[in-house]
């Protein structure tokens, strides 16, 4: 294994249970986050990208299990098995904060509104970190204003409730990197932003991923994102890695038809305006209902016979993988 | 949050003179004269009726309704709260012999019920589903739907005369008379008087508790790797506890309420006790200061808990 990974999921089952109910959400996931990179997982909601990072986080709701699979931390101490850690236990606490953070989407609810953005940055502080109370404060100003947030020294002892949506997601991120971690995660964190603060929130994102040497993990449903910020990508649908590879690789030769579907639903830069914007026909299967074989058949306009059973996992090139019965013939065609 | 605060102050004036009149209407339609409300009753036995006159007279009860009740309220407002029927007692000794008694009850209770309630319904809300939070559940929902007096003479039957834990009743003893000495007194009254209480704080603290515990800062408050214990009481019980104030305040009438009847069932010797015997002996003057003191006590606690929350809540205290 490459010693530039930072975190290995593989084969990862991670099931829901709600009404005697169970929610394959997760169906055999496996990718890697390299070390100072970005990985996009994309796909539809309701695929599982948040049950990906939750598991990664442990913090999956009450009634769920990592059935199956490996998650395995590379940490400066060795190699931690992440899915085996009990989830509320110091282990876990340990790692959760300081070695992987998480910002999530709605910077208007994931604050705490009765306490300033100084104190919920300072008690990351005080619990990864040795820095007396002074050092927090002045940390707490710096990280502000290296997320550029104007004023610092004021704004870090107002409330959630005077800060805007940018400003608060800003603030989130300094939370997130206020412990400088190794791995940031990010769920959709500009969904709830309008599109000038989106750019900005994800141009700091890439400062910071440069100037420290951050994973990050970033989850987004828009395949724009994916093309500005990604230097790997991973395709989902329903619990599945459908397709994944470098982002020049995936998004120049797009092999699955999930994949090209998704490309075809958005605009893309250059390609002037008259171009054919295609929604993807049909709605995502009843997670509860779900089809046999590949996931995506009844949507999938390639369908045949073999496609009833679930396709195996090929590789098109030693980096790109895809999962699909007629990949070769979708390859060629790529390669074109 | 000082405007805030004098804003809030003057609303209370116009409610005050609305109830106060409402009260002296009430005193109007009962049958007796103003003079018998006025004049110690011994002083009145030796008048007679043409120095009545005069004194009617001299009163100014020849004049308009609205007129006397400015009279009789600023009279109130310099503390001339006029004299009880039973023994020509002024009513302001009336008050200051009972109201440390009914004070000292009320306080026990709120004390307890906050306490207890807000403990109680988080312990509940931490253990949703589990043996423990539904038993809880149970007590509370026998709590607030048992009428308080059947709490109190139980209470009486089991842990002061079989027990003998605790006196029957009564607040002071000749000759003890520092808080110690009446603390057993205090306990049984107390805790009855709060049952309801409790039981109502506690079911909302834990709705409110539940509510909290599923907003999204939870869980931006457990990726920041932080024990359980703090994202549940700094994080969630700190949030929740907003609402149970507000209820607290919401609640305090029925408190007030409450203390009259437990006052009678532990004969304890507050306003409570005081009002009762003055309905019964129709001792109208007394009726209606103690309704007047009453609904006072219950706009200035709902005065003390708008100031609680708002010191509670950033976006009030620091407030635009
Ligand atoms: N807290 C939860 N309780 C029950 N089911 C959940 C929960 N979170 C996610 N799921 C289910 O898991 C599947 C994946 O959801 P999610 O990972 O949130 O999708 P998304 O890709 O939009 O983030 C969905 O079928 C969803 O219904
Ligand atoms: S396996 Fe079949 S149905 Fe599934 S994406 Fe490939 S062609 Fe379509
Ligand atoms: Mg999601």
């Amino acid at each position: 294994m490459a010693n530039d990974v930072a975190l290995t999921v593989k084969a990862l089952k991670t099931y829901i249970y709600t009404n005697n109910r169970c929610n394959r959400a997760l169906d055999g996931v496996s990718f890697e986050i390299r070390q100072g990179k970005t990985l996009c997982i994309v796909g539809e909601s309701g695929c599982g990208k948040s049950v990906t990072a939750a598991s990664i986080m442990q913090l999956l709701p009450t009634l769920s299990r990592i059935e199956e699979g490996e998650i395995t931390y590379h940490g400066p101490d060795g190699p931690v098995r992440i899915d085996q850690l009990p989830r509320d236990g110091a282990k876990m606490r340990a790692i959760r904060g300081k070695e992987i953070a998480m910002i999530f989407q709605d910077p208007m609810t994931a604050l705490n509104p009765v306490y300033s953005i100084g104190f919920q940055i300072k008690e990351m502080l005080k619990y990864h970190t040795g820095l007396g109370r002074s050092d927090r404060h002045s940390k707490a100003i710096d990280l502000l204003r290296s997320m550029g947030i104007p004023l610092p020294k004021k704004r870090v002892n107002e409330y959630p409730h005077l800060y805007s949506g940018g400003m608060r997601q800003r603030a989130m991120i300094a939370i997130g990197m206020s412990c400088n971690p190794r791995i940031l995660i990010a769920d959709e964190p500009t969904t709830a932003l309008d599109v000038t603060i989106q750019a900005q929130i994800f141009e700091l994102m890439d400062t910071l991923k440069r100037d420290h040497g951050t994973a990050i993990m970033l989850i987004t449903h828009d395949m724009g994102v994916v093309a500005e910020l990604a230097d790997d990508v991973a395709v989902m649908y329903m619990g599945n890695i459908v397709e994944a590879g470098p982002v020049g690789k995936v998004l120049r030769n797009p092999v699955h038809p999930y994949t090209r579907a998704l490309l075809d639903s958005i605009p893309v830069l250059g390609r002037g305006k008259d171009q054919e914007i295609k929604a993807i026909p049909g709605q995502t299967p009843d997670p509860y209902n779900r089809p046999k074989g590949c996931q995506f058949a009844d949507r999938c306009a390639y369908r045949i016979g073999a496609c009833d059973q679930m396709p195996d996992e090929m590789q098109v090139a030693p980096d790109h993988r895809v999962t699909c019965w007629r990949y070769e013939e979708f390859a060629a065609d790529a390669a074109e | 949050m000082l405007t805030y605060f004098a804003r809030r102050l003057l609303t209370l004036i116009p409610m005050v003179i609305v109830i106060s009149f409402l009260i002296y209407l009430g005193l109007e339609l009962t049958p007796g004269d103003a003079v018998s409300h006025m004049v110690p009753p011994d002083a009145l036995s030796m008048m007679d009726e043409e120095r009545l006159q005069a004194l009617r007279e001299s009163l100014g009860l020849g004049k308009p309704f609205i007129v006397r009740y400015w009279i009789w309220i600023t009279g109130v407002m310099q503390g001339e709260f006029g004299y009880s029927l039973a023994g020509g007692v002024p009513i302001s000794k009336i008050f200051l012999d009972r109201l440390p008694a009914t004070l000292e009850l009320s306080f026990a209770a709120l004390l307890i019920s906050t306490v207890l309630g807000s403990i109680l319904g988080t312990i509940s809300a931490l253990t949703r589903g589990s043996l423990t939070d539904q038993s809880l559940t149970v007590v509370g929902m026998l709590g607030v739907s048992i009428p308080e007096f059947f709490f109190g003479l139980v209470a009486i039957l089991v842990f002061a005369l079989n027990l003998n834990w605790f006196p029957v009743g009564g607040r002071i003893l000749p000759g003890y008379d520092s808080f110690w000495d009446r603390l057993p007194h205090l306990v049984m009254p107390a805790m009855v008087l709060s049952i309801m209480m409790t039981a109502g704080v506690m079911r909302y603290a834990r709705s409110s508790m539940l509510d909290a515990l599923s907003r999204d800062f939870i869980r931006t408050a457990r990726s920041k790797g932080m024990p359980e214990w703090r994202v549940n009481i700094l994080h969630g019980f700190r949030v929740a506890l907003t609402p149970v104030i507000v209820l607290i305040g919401f609640r305090l009438p029925v408190l007030i309420g409450g203390s009259v009847i437990i006052e009678q069932v532990f004969q304890w010797p507050g306003i409570g006790k005081e009002f009762v015997s003055a309905v019964r002996s129709q001792d109208y003057p007394l009726v209606m200061m103690v309704a007047l003191f009453s609904v006072l006590a219950v706009l200035i606690a709902s005065l003390i808990v708008d100031l609680l929350t708002a010191i509670i809540d950033p976006r009030v205290r620091l407030g635009e």
